[in-house]
């Protein structure tokens, strides 16, 4: 249905003028639950051009709206009543700002008269979520939800992206307004600087040139820029090393013989240790997080720093930086391209003894797992088969936990906004509700929810959305019988005491019953033989979302690891096992 | 302790003060002492920040002052005096 612009100047209520509001901002679908506050948007929905998805539980509105986001590159929008239905969209907000990403949030908030009295249903949502969104609003005047709105999407999508809550007054949806588009956007305190300053761009390409051991530091930014195909000229220009954290997965593919894979506490030992015998990282839309750099002080201890990214307060808060670039990402690289090629022209480091030495680690310590001689199901053995059955095309959304790592290390991502996943947060009960939306945002597209049974039990709710809105999204369910990845570290720091980690998932809740009550198709599949038969089964089916308990063994362990506060120098690749340093020149 | 003065002009508007105490509250810095004014213009108010910085850089905590979209400027004031440019996260590399 063709959108027909509202003329500015029209008498309305404050909710319909919201609901003409999202539809100029070419909002297609959001994800929402009413209640009483927001009850006088949700009329004049009704009769919106939007989408409206019902979902079950606030959270899964807002996990919806990420995914949808994270796949189609636009805002997503959820949208809750005051109180309890805005407190329900705290963790998928706080997880939205932790991993960048583009959200607008509506609430309804008790009338304006009542705010400040403790009445029915109130809570400070805006002050709650004051620490992690980008910005937010309260709006208690009719006539200010245009321009606000408007304001909303454009701080949520421009910049740094980021979730922005607009919290509006009942009575501000109730009474009569005039409807006023703005035609244009001026925030005195917000203008984010998209183009590379070309002094820094060519001291970044002196560096550049200057480097013998140079490595592409690659994170969620180059694949929020759409910068990747820029990033795969730039790197192949310099025939430097590089590697993808867990946000930017896909951002360059895993099949590219410069790809050392994921650096991290579960990254590669190429990876890993590129980064520590680095002299140059070339840093791209990453942020030195603590699980990339293990402990700070030893991190890439040689290297020098170049750090582009569209945020200056990145700039040297974990890691000073030798040259910053803040600018749009793929303007920085479009821009270094042409700087390094006449670079590069005068003279340029010979990198072969770097690339053979990064090689060799990558051939001697590649990553694998062990298949349990009792027969019993590999949980990385059903992810490795669910990404070569499937193909580069499909969408995979992990929860958090040990299936999460494996299923950024064994699935090959060729392409950006494939993986999908809680980074930077860590949110158990992620993977459904983005995989709703990520198919909804991508409805030709296959997309697989991978999660554990402990995750699965946070948000499986969204299911029922799934199956009644004709969103078919297929989840594996990694079922280990445990919070596998705290057993983990109860079994490496905690002396095996298994402390509340037993889900006994194995014996309750019954996966694919559950899965049927909610409408969905319940498959189960407990031996390796039958895993690429019940993965087949499960993509032959296009017209109800599918559900396999994947029944694997509980103590496959996440490798190689460095252990939280460590140095990156510590890598193991198994138990009480280091990589043979000594057999390795770098 | 080195201990900084900073003229931030922000928009008057409901909980910029919140929104600034909460930053520095969740990142760690320490306000010495805070004055808030008004200035000529009714929608834009004034304040004097004194910040002492420990494990953390001036640029640092600017760049994520400066982050807040209610903060239009902020200037830090030297010696009496306040310096005539804006402050730069990174002085070299910004326009
Ligand atoms: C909301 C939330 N609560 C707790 C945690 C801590 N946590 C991290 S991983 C994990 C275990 C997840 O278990 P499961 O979903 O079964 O995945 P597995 O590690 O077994 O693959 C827990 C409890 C978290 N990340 N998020």
């Amino acid at each position: 249905m063709a959108h027909v612009p509202t003329a500015n100047g029209t008498a309305m209520t404050g909710a319909t003028s919201l609901v003409k509001s999202l539809e100029a901002a070419k909002v297609d679908v959001m994800f929402g639950i009413p209640g009483g506050a927001i009850l006088p948007a949700y009329d004049p929905i009704y009769d919106s051009t939007i989408r409206h998805i019902l979902v079950r539980h606030e959270q899964g509105a807002g996990h919806a709206a990420t995914g949808y986001a994270q796949v189609t590159g636009r805002a997503g929008v959820c949208i809750a009543t005051s109180g309890p239905g805005a407190t329900n969209l705290v963790t998928p907000l706080a997880d939205a700002a932790m991993d960048s990403v583009p959200l607008v949030a509506i609430t309804g908030q008790v009338p304006s008269v009542a705010i400040g009295t403790d009445a029915f249903q109130e809570a400070d949502i805006r002050g709650i979520t004051m620490p992690f969104t980008k910005h937010n609003f309260l709006v208690t005047n009719p006539d200010d939800i245009p321009r606000v709105i408007a304001e909303a999407f454009h701080i949520a999508t421009s910049g740094r992206p980021g979730p922005v809550l607009v919290d509006i007054a009942k009575d501000a949806l109730q009474k009569q307004t005039s409807y006023n588009w703005p035609t244009s956007i001026d925030l005195a305190g917000y203008k984010p600087q998209t183009q590379p300053n070309k002094g820094a761009i060519n001291d970044a390409a002196a560096l550049i040139a200057q480097s013998a051991k140079p490595i592409f530091y690659v994170g969620g930014g180059v694949i929020k820029a759409n910068a990747a195909r820029e990033l795969l000229e730039l790197a192949q220009l310099l025939g430097a090393p590089v590697v993808t954290t867990l946000m930017a997965r896909g951002a360059f593919p895993d099949s590219h013989p410069l790809h050392l894979g994921m650096p991290g506490m579960h990254g590669t030992v190429a990876a890993v240790t590129g980064l520590q015998k680095a002299d140059l990282l070339i840093t791209l839309g990453a942020r030195f997080d603590d699980r990339v750099t293990g402990k700070l002080s030893t991190f890439a201890p040689n290297a020098k720093v170049i750090h582009a990214d569209i945020d200056p307060a990145e700039i040297g808060k974990n890691r000073y930086a030798d040259v910053a670039v803040i600018g749009d990402l793929r303007e920085t690289i479009k821009a270094l391209i042409p700087a390094l090629t006449a670079t590069l022209a005068k003279g340029r480091a010979d990198l072969s003894p770097w690339l053979a030495s990064v090689n060799k680690l990558k051939a001697t310590y590649p990553l694998g797992y062990d298949t349990p001689a009792d027969g019993a199901l590999s949980p990385q053995f059903v992810i490795e088969r669910l990404g070569k059955i499937c193909g580069p095309d499909t969408i995979f959304a992990a929860g958090v936990g040990q299936h999460q790592m494996w299923a950024s290390q064994f699935i090959s991502y060729e392409k950006p906004r494939t993986w999908l996943n809680s980074g930077g947060a860590g949110t158990m009960g992620y993977a459904v509700p983005a995989a709703m939306g990520a198919k909804v945002g991508a409805p030709d597209t296959t997309v697989w929810a991978i999660d554990g049974d402990g995750c699965f039990q946070m948000t499986n709710q969204e299911l029922v959305t799934c199956a009644l809105n004709n969103i078919p999204i297929k989840v594996a369910i990694i079922n280990n019988e445990s919070l596998g990845m705290v057993r983990q570290w109860q079994t490496l720091f905690y002396d095996s005491r298994y402390s509340n980690t037993s889900l006994e998932s194995k014996r309750v809740p019954n996966f694919p019953m559950l899965a049927e009550a909610m409408g969905c198709v319940g498959l189960s599949c407990e031996s390796p033989a039958d895993v690429d038969a019940t993965i087949e089964k499960a993509m032959s089916i296009n017209d109800q979302p599918v559900v396999v308990d994947f029944r694997v063994h509980r103590d496959a362990m996440v490798w190689p690891m460095v252990a939280a506060g460590t140095s990156n120098d510590e890598i193991m690749i198994a138990r009480a096992t280091a990589p043979d340093w000594d057999s390795q020149e770098l | 302790m080195a201990i900084h003065k900073l003229e931030v002009l922000v928009e008057n508007e409901p909980g910029v003060l919140a929104r600034i105490a909460g930053l520095f509250a969740r990142r760690t810095y320490n306000i010495d002492s805070l004055v808030v004014g008004p200035t000529e213009n009714s929608k834009i108010s004034k304040m004097i920040i004194e910040v002492s910085v420990e494990g953390h850089s001036l640029e640092q905590v600017i760049a994520q002052l400066d982050k807040l979209i209610n903060v239009i400027r902020i200037e830090e004031v030297l010696e009496g005096a306040i310096s005539n440019t804006k402050h730069d996260t990174q002085p070299d590399y910004q326009n």
